[in-house]
């Protein structure tokens, strides 16, 4: 794995190098060349990074945090590093290069739903150390270990679910309790990850059912269409009847307010009349009678009778247009 | 001074050899089983620094948690489904005594697990339905405890006879044999129209409820207006014939006479002949002069 650093080389081995030197200045060399070793020890563990120090293969401090510290070398203590804080990712069902270079094993990544439609499902997977002596020491593989706990987790929760929510409304909810159950797993194996994510990259139909789910789709956006077009026809309809109601309204106010006025206008000018009609009353009875005569009788024909005459039917039947004649003859 | 300094040097030597070969320090990752002539002694589980005769000698074994993922295989349910399983075993050696005796590396480890586990399974699959494993109903699919229960007897089993815990069985795909697939897909091709034809129906359904309801306000706006604006047009006739009347009835021989003079002005057109007695009203004048006046 490429987080996990080795321990520090061994730079100087006391016994090996000091045989070739003289022997009067042999204390001296070896004490020097002690000193060295001892001051090897001396490591930094950068900020990203936390460490874990062995001591003659047992954890002798779990968790160093970044800094200068010193530790003696082998045989006596080792130390290991790890980028503690750094996400790392996995993918589970169908490996991203298989699909990049587009041979994927559909078994790969075929789950089966809860009303056993069968779906492929890619899950990336983000993880972050969280106890480093547990992710060094306790599992041979943490990568795979985990793989198999999120991959156990996303077949059951899938199994349980039908393939409908598992395309719409349930992904996030998959992920949520695939997430926490997961984590659950790993904690019982003491991996000492932390899986920070669950994401669902990717959940489609198989090949042989696509079009059939497309089908759907654009069965649903049809249906949402036909709604959206009778709420336009709605919204269109609603309106235009009030304007219609106002309209009605308002003729027939103006129906009202003329017909009020004008027999108000009529009245008082059949009162302004009839209050002098009172004053007296045969004349201006005469007068309106010979009035309204002289307007009427020059657009009519007329035939005038004696006292004691009789009226020759003929004469007023043969032609309307004649003119009468007082003889009472027929014109040739 | 020379010689007691050899001596001295050879005494070191030795010691370090000593060291070297009694002293042994154990790692978090591993046991140690230390053997004397071939025949296991003791295992050390602690990591740290330990001793041992030098004539001991010892073996080592990875402790850390292993993944046993072996390919997948079919199994029948109680229902007589066929379901193709993949499951995963979780696995740690436990015994390395036992271990090194019965099994010895980590690939003759995996086979005897796969046969253990194989066979659990198998027999625990052929007491669940199908419904257990795979349901959309809520609660009804629970693997769970089963896989308990195969977990336990394989790890007695394993612990027994090969010194190895297994941790966790679990099932990590469910999938069907390639021979159920077609007639799969041909169901769920099926399916999938029988819901497109819904929500076609369900769309096409409230799509008309929608263009009902607004017919019917429509209907109702318009309506309301009408009854209003025949009522308000009532109010101005009623109103209009209250004020003829009390106009009129205060001389109503005058209104008569002058409404029938106005009827007169439009009944009576230039289509019109009228007979008029030389004793009309309005000739009298004419043919009796001042006298017809009176």
């Amino acid at each position: 794995m490429s987080i996990l650093m080795g321990p520090q080389p061994v730079v100087a081995d006391a016994d090996a190098i000091s045989t070739p030197a003289p022997k009067r200045r042999r204390p001296r060399i070896g004490a020097w060349l002690l000193a060295l070793w001892a001051v090897s020890g001396v490591y930094i563990v950068p900020a990203n990074q936390q460490a874990v120090v062995t001591r003659f293969g047992a954890v002798a401090n779990p968790r160093l945090l970044p800094g200068i510290h010193y530790a003696l070398h082998w045989p006596i203590e080792s130390v290991y590093k790890l980028k503690v804080h750094q996400l790392q990712r996995t993918v589970i069902g169908g490996d991203i290069p298989d699909v990049a270079l587009g041979r994927i094993n559909p078994a790969s990544s075929e789950f089966l739903s809860g009303d056993q439609n069968l779906l492929n499902v890619r899950v990336v997977a983000q993880y972050s150390v969280r106890e480093p002596k547990d992710y060094l020491f306790q599992t041979f593989n943490v990568e795979h270990v985990l793989k198999m706990a999120v991959e156990s987790e996303l077949a059951r929760r899938i199994a349980r679910t039908p393939v409908d929510d598992i395309l719409t409304t349930e992904k996030v909810a998959i992920q949520n309790d695939v997430l926490q159950n997961a984590q659950r797993t790993l904690d019982g194996y003491q991996a000492g990850a932390t899986i920070s994510s669950i994401n669902i990259e990717d959940v489609t139909p198989p090949a042989e059912a696509a079009d059939a789910f497309r089908a759907v789709a654009g069965a649903r956006a049809d249906a949402i269409r036909l709604v959206n077009e009778a709420e336009g026809y709605a919204n269109g309809l609603i309106p235009r009847a009030r304007g219609e109601a106002a309209q009605l309204g308002e003729e027939a106010e103006a129906y009202k307010d003329g017909k009020i006025n004008r027999a108000t206008g009529d009245a008082t000018r059949f009162t302004e009349v009839a209050d002098e009609y009172a004053k007296a009353p045969k004349v201006t009875a005469t007068r309106a009678y010979v009035e309204a005569m002289e307007q009427i009788l020059p657009k009519i024909k007329k035939v005038i009778l004696g006292s004691k005459g009789n009226l020759d039917v003929t004469l007023v039947r043969r032609d309307d247009n004649a003119a009468p004649n007082p003889n009472g003859g027929t014109p040739k | 001074m020379t010689t007691k300094r050899k001596y001295t040097l050879a005494a070191a030597a030795f010691a370090l050899l000593l060291a070297y070969l009694s002293l042994y320090s154990v790692r978090e990752t591993e046991f140690a089983l230390v053997t004397q002539f071939g025949r296991p002694v003791r295992t050390v589980v602690n990591a740290g620094l330990h001793a041992k005769w030098p004539f001991q000698s010892i073996l080592w074994f990875d402790r850390r948690l292993r993944i046993y993922d072996p390919r997948p295989s079919e199994f029948l349910t109680r229902d007589k489904k066929n379901l193709v399983i993949e499951n995963y075993v979780a696995w740690r050696i436990d015994d390395p005594t036992r271990f090194v005796q019965s099994v010895g590396d980590v690939s003759a480890a995996e086979m005897r697990l796969h046969d253990i586990v194989w066979s659990g399974l198998s027999a625990a699959l052929g007491t669940q339905d199908l419904e257990s494993l795979v349901s959309a109903i809520p609660g009804k699919a629970q693997a769970a405890p089963m896989l308990d229960v195969l977990t336990t007897q394989a790890d007695r089993a394993a612990l027994e006879k090969y010194g190895i815990r297994v941790v966790d069985v679990r099932i990590k795909r469910l999938n069907l044999p390639e021979q159920n697939k077609q007639s799969v897909f041909a169901r769920m091709r099926a399916e999938r129209e029988r819901i497109a034809l819904q929500y076609r129906a369900e769309g096409e359904q409230q799509a008309l409820t929608i263009r009902a309801g607004a017919d019917r306000q429509k209907e109702e706006i318009v309506s309301a207006a009408y009854k209003d604006s025949e009522r308000i047009r009532g109010e101005g006739d009623a109103e209009a014939t209250r004020i003829y009347g009390q106009a009129y009835s205060k001389s109503p021989e005058f209104y008569k006479l002058l409404r029938t003079l106005d009827s007169y002005k439009k009944v009576l057109d230039d289509k019109t002949t009228i007979i008029l007695s030389s004793d009309s009203e309005l000739l009298k004048v004419l043919t009796r002069g001042e006298a017809g006046a009176r």
